[in-house]
């Protein structure tokens, strides 16, 4: 055997342990004019720049802090190329994958979808690599000149890689949500967008990181990296989690994995807090930043929830055949099981935790003695209550909505009562200025009543304090809970009985082998096997 | 009207069944794409999935293929529920889709070998598995040439050497010689036929070229409007009784040819004529020395009629009865039903 073809079989035996998918986009990409005329562009570029700087500076280079300014310049190349054209590159892999019908012959063969999504993603972490590795050379030569901050150096170029993989995550997960061209054609206009967007707030953030000097030996420097990172990391295990579902065949269960991520994300935040106030004995945090992870938490909520109450009811027999035996465990586990019954009754859960952790000041005296919890002001907590029972009530209405609106019609779909219920969240907003903008009465008063419906305006209200913690409209305040207490009771006592079949259900399910092959086992069944189609007339 | 096919095939059944569809439905809405589709394959056998466009064959095929769901019912490969167990029967299933994308910036082994990767594929089994499919579809001297580069024909020898990487037991193959010239077809259908007598491996194959099938297929399906209309062996699908006019007439179709000769058109009309007069003889079509017709009597009346035609001084060459061909016997059985 010849040193060529044992080096051949070598990288054979390598490429073996590797993703299927990693060997053949890099194989493909070798060949591609794209990354060719990247790669090539990006040498030039960053070449005329040294050259054009060199001149620029003259003599000058030799002294002062030339290499800020150089390596200024080609982290913009290296932005360009890592920001945007990696990640658009990654987008369209997939989105070409679905157009050209190779998707099919992909999702057929015994690859998971979580392995060609890693594939897809290492695919483009290579790509950095190389392009990384192609302005080695210039930023070696920047380290030669006077005023060569390598400490950071190293954190722009870490922080680049690690936001480049968070935006392709992002933009992988974008190319699946859409299967229509039309679609597909909007996503595309939408990714540049965002894109464009993402690559300048990159930018800003390495211009203020270079203009103020980055202070590497403060606490509070780490510690909001290591917020940031924690924040991105979720997000991109939940695109990640986002995407699988979406690749996944029907019949597997899509929902569960989505569900304990962004449970844990909101755990991490609260957990987060909780543990900030104990570990510097914090007794007073700042108000405005729980008011924030509050509105974070809310949105967060509003959005998963949304998804997760109005998702189809039925429940596959592999999943099925999936949930453990023991009767504890399936009660424990119920509302991470898919269904839109059991996503409320998740969302329930959590919003009632949400207010028990927002309402901390109000604890028992033993609690606080036992453990040195953090308080905060009586605004923040009826904002933190107020924002609980806006998201309650609107998720809880839309949920119904997508219940009423599948017995009235299956052709109702999880869709309709998702843009249904935003629509209708829109209207509310609205309503308080409604009477205004027919011209029958005034301009609502600030402290009017009739704000209740939108939760900006009586946010605001609630939130207003005197500068003392208390609020400076506490009857209106009380007011305004009050009512949507009742409204959030109303909305619990509507969904409560479906809440309630949702884990019945779930308690209920066989796990035997010999499930019958003859049932419907699609949604659409019902209405089909029903009502005869005009073929059989 | 043929009743519809109400139980499983009445294949010779050799052991387990490779491939089961049992009450296999599929629903868009209230469009019944598949309806209670029920068949079964065994190993060894070229099963031809036959209908109409929009009949429900590449619907049925996808739920095969685990690319779609049931509405209701199952699909069984190896005894592996496409709902079920999907990723399992993906190990012992190689699909060919009517038409399928190719990878740009690639050749042909490299195609090949991202697939024997896909299917879990290492070191020499991937390098064996490769090597096999070049050889066994007359691909190896293009193996360098570039995918997209490749004629319709060699194509679709590559879509079959990709369904056959890892070796799958069971091959459903929709419309694999649409679009082919006649040389590539007969190719094509030479291989198939290797997949069954010598892989002994199960092929589900829909195709619009019925005599193909016919040539191929051990046994067939016939599904029209999402419903199985008719299954069974070759011979037993054009052995289906008559429907129609014919049916109520217990009629049979009979071809006579007479020699052409310096007056075929004359000897002709004096056939049409003499045939029109015969008690027994019905519809006469004739045309350039043949008569086609309908004749309502047994075989002993068909001796005596064939004795009369030759008393008659008719020059007669040829005188049978029609077999029904894969063809005849779809359009016989197919009601033209559109969804």
């Amino acid at each position: 055997m010849s040193t060529g073809e044992k080096f051949f079989r070598l990288t054979d035996l390598l490429t073996d342990r590797l993703n299927p998918i990693l060997v053949k986009e890099t194989r493909q990409a070798l060949k591609s004019r794209q990354f060719i005329i990247t790669f090539m562009l990006l040498l030039t570029v960053a070449w005329l720049i040294s050259v054009f700087l060199i001149v620029l500076y003259g003599p000058a280079v030799e002294y002062g802090s030339a290499a800020r300014g150089f390596f200024a310049w080609y982290a913009g190349v290296i932005g360009f190329a890592t920001l945007f054209v990696v990640p658009f590159g990654s987008f369209r892999s997939m989105l070409a994958e679905r157009d050209q019908d190779t998707y099919e012959l992909l999702s057929i063969s015994t690859l998971t979808p979580r392995q060609i999504v890693n594939g897809k993603l290492l695919s483009s972490v290579v790509q950095v690599f190389i392009y990384y590795s192609a302005i080695a050379p210039f930023i070696a030569f920047t380290s030669l000149l006077q005023g060569f901050d390598f400490p950071m150096v190293v954190l722009i170029l870490s922080v680049g890689l690690l936001w480049s993989i968070f935006v392709s995550m992002i933009a992988i997960m974008l190319s699946t949500l859409s299967n229509s061209r039309q679609w597909q054609a909007m996503n595309t206009i939408g990714m540049i967008a965002l894109l464009l967007w993402q690559m300048s707030m990159a930018f800003a953030l390495g211009a203020a990181a270079f203009a103020e000097s980055v202070a590497f030996d403060s606490e509070e420097f780490w510690w909001a990296m290591i917020c940031s990172l924690t924040a991105a990391g979720s997000y991109f295990l939940l695109a990640r989690q986002i995407t699988v579902s979406r690749l996944t065949f029907e019949s597997d269960n899509r929902s569960s994995g989505i569900r304990v991520i962004t449970t844990v994300q909101f755990w991490l935040v609260w957990a987060g807090v909780l543990a900030y106030g104990y570990w510097y004995g914090v007794i007073n945090i700042e108000g405005e930043a729980v008011f924030a992870l509050a509105m974070m938490s809310s949105l967060h909520w509003m959005i998963a929830g949304l998804v997760f109450s109005t998702e189809s009811e039925h429940v596959s027999r592999r999943v099925r055949r999936s949930i453990p035996q023991s009767g504890i465990l399936r009660l424990l586990i119920a509302p991470w099981m898919p269904g839109g019954r059991r996503g409320l009754l998740l969302l329930t859960i959590h919003l009632v935790a949400m207010v028990s952790i927002g309402g901390i000041p109000y604890w028992p005296d033993w609690i606080h003695k036992l453990v040195p919890l953090p308080t905060w002001s009586d605004p923040v907590c009826s904002s933190v209550m107020a924002f609980a029972l806006y998201v309650y009530i609107y998720v809880g209405f839309g949920a119904a909505l997508g219940r009423w609106g599948q017995a009235i019609t299956p052709e109702f779909r999880p869709a309709h009562a998702r843009v249904l219920t935003i629509l209708l969240a829109a209207l509310a907003m609205i309503f308080p200025y409604l009477f205004y903008l027919l011209e029958i009465s005034h301009w609502p008063r600030f402290d009017s009543w009739t704000r209740v419906t939108n939760p900006f305006s009586a946010l605001e209200l609630i939130a207003a304090s005197d500068g003392g913690g208390t609020s400076r409209h506490p009857e209106l305040t009380l007011v305004f809970l009050f009512m949507l207490s009742v409204a959030a009771g109303l909305i619990f006592l509507i969904n409560l009985k479906s809440m309630i079949s949702g884990v019945s259900e779930l308690l209920s399910w066989q796990q035997t082998a010999e499930l019958d092959t003859t049932e419907p086992i699609a949604e659409w069944a019902d209405v089909a096997f029903e009502e005869p189609s005009p073929g059989d007339a | 009207m043929i009743e519809p096919a109400s139980g499983i095939a009445k294949v010779e059944q050799r052991g387990e069944p490779a491939l089961e569809l049992r009450h296999l439905h599929r629903f868009f809405g209230r469009l019944k794409a598949v309806d209670d589709v029920s068949f079964k394959a065994w190993p060894g056998q070229v099963m031809g999935f036959i209908g109409p466009n929009g009949a429900g064959k590449t619907t049925a095929m996808r739920i095969l293929a685990t690319l779609d769901t049931p509405t209701a019912g199952d699909a069984f490969v190896c005894g592996y529920s496409v709902v079920d167990d999907p990723d399992k029967v993906r190990r012992y299933l190689g699909f060919m889709p009517d038409s399928f994308g190719k990878y740009a910036n690639m050749n042909v082994v490299e195609y090949l070998d991202f697939y024997a990767r896909a299917y879990g594929l290492k070191d020499a089994q991937r390098r064996d598995a490769i090597e096999h499919v070049l050889v066994f579809t007359e691909l190896r001297k293009l193996a360098d040439k570039e995918i997209n580069a490749l004629s319709k024909g060699m194509s679709q020898r590559l879509g079959l050497g990709r369904c056959l990487i890892h070796d799958p037991q069971v091959m459903v193959l929709d419309e694999p010689a649409a679009g082919l010239d006649p040389r590539a077809r007969v190719e094509l259908r030479e291989l198939i036929r290797l997949l069954a007598s010598e892989m002994n491996k199960t092929v589900l194959i829909s195709s619009h070229i019925l005599t193909e099938l016919g040539e191929i297929c051990d046994s067939a399906a016939i599904i029209e409007a999402g419903q199985i209309l008719a299954h069974g062996t070759i011979d037993e699908i054009q052995n289906q009784p008559q429907r129609g006019r014919l049916k109520q007439r217990r009629a049979r179709l009979l071809l006579v040819r007479i020699a052409a000769g310096s007056d075929t058109e004359q000897a002709t009309s004096r056939l049409e004529r003499w045939l029109l007069e015969q008690p027994m003889v019905k519809e006469v079509q004739c045309a350039a020395g043949r008569a086609a017709f309908e004749f309502e009597g047994d075989d002993s009346g068909q001796q005596q009629l064939l004795q009369s035609l030759l008393a008659a001084g008719h020059p007669v060459i040829e005188f049978h009865g029609k077999t029904q061909s894969l063809e005849d016997a779809f359009m016989n059985i197919t009601r033209g039903i559109t969804q």
